[in-house]
């Protein structure tokens, strides 16, 4: 029996918290999008530096890449957590606050405070870095050709990798990005470990401490993350397949 | 005299330890077709990117109307608008239909309204008679419409010179013709041309001289005629012997593997 009581008490008493799991994932999914759209920025710039930018500008594209990768990011999180205070910087930050009621409950959601903040921040910086990697690989793959030929249209560098290169490159690198787009919500529960920020495993510790049924309140947890990604996956195999170009 | 329309004046060029170009030189009246033929490796293809600066020369100038197109500064954007390519694996843009592989240019380099972009694009598709290909991207076009809107986009820009680097040779036999049919019915139009290829029926029907290469230098230039008539240099005519082997009648070709068994 890996239950301690009943299971369906159990869900019960777990999913009687659902403001807080449903508070928490809304707090755990903004994070998420940020990171991944500041990521995704990044990660362009970096690729495309690493690509077209001759020996300094890629090699410095490259170092950075190699230390996110290569580093815990849970090490990234502490050190720009701290930085601040190590540098005798205050780390005041502008608190945004929201506030709604659903089901007659009030819900009320922090979306920036200073842990938020160094949560997207370096959420963003690390999943930049592995993004920035996809990216290479597909822009890499639409070959120098393509450069080669709108070149000799005349089309300057910067106008030929807009135009030709990345709607070529974004297009191929969706299937591989989705590794990306699938790990970081599971990535965005390590802010946790700097505590202070509410997201889903915040309050998921919180539920089981108060109802003493720590194996139904992950098993939960999970499978609201099982869903996410799996809708995730879903939605940018669609977006694949109605981007892609005729005949290919 | 009057300034041609292009002058390559010794132009050298390598790669890390390989000397590709030692030394080309000619020039290009306003209309001439020239043809530029030799083996494999001999540097054709060199030349030609060094012509529009894709691989700019280690020395030597070349000039556009009396341009030189390989002085410091010079804004090569400009200069590429003013020479065409057309590539031996087509280079389409794989993203876009025809019509706008052929309006790219205009549109984000001459900077035309989208209309008037479309409406030259599609006079460009139709000296290439593929005008009603227009909405279909490469790939769902064969070998040989891909190549001719290759030859459309370069057209469409106006230039004056169109560099054709082995246009036809990775085209199946049966899609070479009309890839030819499009080459000579733009250099009849008067169109000048620098043509990279071992068509040598191509060559006879336009070529005002041909130039052939071996090692990174001339080795011979004449007429079609003199090429088929009366060449000179060994190497010459070895190697039209071998074309004429491989693109003759199968006799020659059969001789020269029953010589080999022989051995």
């Amino acid at each position: 029996m890996i239950f301690q009581a009943n299971l369906i008490e159990e869900l019960l008493a777990v999913l009687g918290y659902w403001d807080r799991l449903f508070s928490g994932f809304l707090l755990t999914m903004w994070m998420y999008g940020w990171a991944l759209l500041l990521g995704f920025i990044l990660g362009l710039f970096l690729a495309i530096l690493r690509v077209y930018g001759g020996t300094i500008f890629s090699g410095v594209a490259t170092g950075y890449i190699e230390i996110m990768r290569g580093t815990p990011l849970v090490a990234q999180l502490f050190f720009i957590f701290f930085l601040p205070n190590t540098l005798n910087i205050p780390s005041e930050m502008w608190v945004i606050e929201t506030s709604f009621s659903i089901f007659n409950k009030e819900i009320s959601l922090k979306l920036l405070d200073y842990p938020i903040f160094v949560g997207i921040l370096t959420l963003s910086l690390n999943s930049g870095a592995y993004q920035a990697e996809y990216l290479r690989g597909s822009i890499v793959s639409v070959g120098a050709g393509q450069l080669e030929a709108a070149q000799s249209l005349g089309m300057s560098r910067l106008s030929s990798i807009r135009h030709v290169v990345l709607p070529q490159a974004l297009r191929r690198v969706i299937p591989a990005w989705s590794n990306e787009a699938a790990y970081l919500p599971k990535y965005t529960v390590l802010v946790y470990f700097i505590g202070g920020v509410e997201e889903l495993f915040f309050q998921a510790d919180f539920i089981q401490h108060k109802t003493f049924f720590p194996l139904t309140t992950y098993i939960i947890v999970s499978i609201m993350f099982l869903i996410t990604i799996t809708s995730i996956s879903k939605l940018l195999e669609f977006i694949h397949k109605r981007t892609a170009i005729p005949g290919l | 005299m009057d300034e041609p329309l292009l002058r390559i004046v010794d132009v050298w060029k390598s790669y890390e330890d390989l000397q590709v170009l030692k030394g080309v030189s000619f020039e290009l009246a306003e209309r001439d077709v020239k043809v530029i033929f030799g083996p494999s490796g001999s540097g054709k293809s060199t030349l030609l990117r060094c012509i529009n600066m894709l691989n700019p020369p280690d020395s030597g100038e070349i000039y556009l109307r009396g341009d030189n197109i390989t002085a410091p500064n010079v804004d090569l954007n400009a200069i590429r608008t003013r020479i065409g390519m057309v590539f031996q694996h087509f280079n389409l843009f794989a993203h876009l239909k025809a019509i706008d592989n052929v309006s790219i240019g205009l549109r984000r380099v001459k900077g035309l309204e989208k209309q008037e972009a479309r409406r030259k694009a599609l006079e460009a598709l139709n000296r290439v008679r593929l005008a009603e290909w227009a909405d279909h991207y490469p790939a769902q076009l064969s070998g040989g419409q891909q190549q001719r809107v290759g030859i459309a986009r370069a057209l469409a820009m106006e230039p004056d010179v169109i560099l054709f680097d082995e246009p036809t040779s990775a085209l199946d036999p049966e899609l070479i013709g009309e890839v030819l049919q499009a080459m000579l019915d733009i250099a009849k139009a008067g169109t000048t041309m620098v043509v990279v290829t071992h068509e040598m029926g191509f060559a006879r029907a336009v070529a005002s001289e041909m130039i052939f290469l071996d090692d990174g230098v001339v080795i011979e230039r004449g007429t079609p005629e003199h090429f088929s008539v009366s060449p000179k240099s060994k190497r010459v005519k070895r190697f039209l012997n071998q074309l004429d082997v491989l693109y003759g009648s199968h006799e020659k070709l059969l001789k020269l593997s029953e010589e080999e068994e022989g051995k």
